[in-house]
């Protein structure tokens, strides 16, 4: 009769042992994957770079480097390829130099409140054109380079993040807020490290605005 | 296939477990959840006495 009115869910000691196990397994789970995570978001080293060793995040030098978006079947996404060298603002830079110029940069960033309007690596509004694979914006080519008069990709950024009022490029005008031509630099190498790093794809769909762009449609994401 | 061929950049266990779909979900509900009926019916042994 006893046996039958036993109810272990009425039972302190139960939940109080299962609340434990959870909350023990939770913290020693969460403590595995900040750990986990490490690896994945440290940074590459310049001799990766020359060794062709892919790292999630590369170094800052990789901005003296080519960088392609190219579909990977095995992967199912979009992964950034960095290819051959090719000089930037007209110079290679030393590890020291390059990770001065895109400290400077990220600093420019948060000055600028650049989140503000724009998206960052998923952080940030979708006010103003995503920044994760702006580097990789084929606009930045014949048409930017055209408007402002300047024979390389960096150097029209540069110009447009410089004045971006003179350059109606989007329905939502970016307003000039006074970036200096070394902020300006800094702040592409910014930009240029940034469309370097693996996100599993992340915008999704970039390369599709990136095929409507060349077939003569706008490239608005 | 249940469980996808590791495609990552950097070699993970929980990249591993992430391949496939809810596998990782699965799996830490799994072992979360295993322990707990060992917990229930330890209980309910220590009521009967």
């Amino acid at each position: 009769m006893a046996k039958e009115n036993l109810s272990v869910w009425t039972s302190i000691s139960f939940w109080r042992r299962s609340a434990a196990w959870v909350t023990g397994f939770a913290t020693i789970l969460l403590i595995w994957l900040t750990f986990d995570t490490m690896g994945q978001i440290s940074m590459g080293t310049d001799a990766d770079l020359q060794k062709g060793i892919t790292k999630r995040v590369p170094a800052p030098t990789v901005i003296n480097y080519h960088i392609d978006y190219k579909m990977s079947e095995k992967r199912g996404h979009e992964v950034p390829v960095i290819g051959k060298k090719e000089p930037f603002f007209g110079k290679e830079w030393s590890p020291k130099e390059a990770a001065a110029l895109l400290h400077l940069g990220k600093l420019g960033s948060q000055a600028k409140n650049c989140m503000n309007c724009h998206t960052l690596l998923g952080n940030g509004a979708y006010y103003a054109p995503d920044l994760t694979k702006a580097w990789l914006d084929p606009m930045w080519g014949a048409t930017m380079q055209g408007m402002t008069g300047k024979s390389t990709k960096e150097e029209a950024m540069a110009e447009f993040l410089m004045h971006p009022e003179k350059y109606p490029t989007h329905a939502r005008m970016m307003p000039n807020l006074g970036i200096t031509a070394e902020e300006a630099k800094g702040l592409v190498a910014f930009l240029k490290h940034m469309s370097s790093i693996d996100t599993n794809g992340f915008p999704r769909g970039f390369s599709k605005t990136v095929d409507q762009f060349k077939a003569g449609g706008t490239n608005a994401h | 296939m249940f469980f996808d061929k590791f495609t990552d950049v950097v070699p993970s266990f929980f990249g591993t477990l992430n391949q496939g779909p809810l596998t990782l979900t699965i799996f830490l509900h799994t072992i979360i959840v295993l322990p707990m009926f060992w917990i229930y019916f330890s209980e309910k042994k220590k009521l009967g006495k």
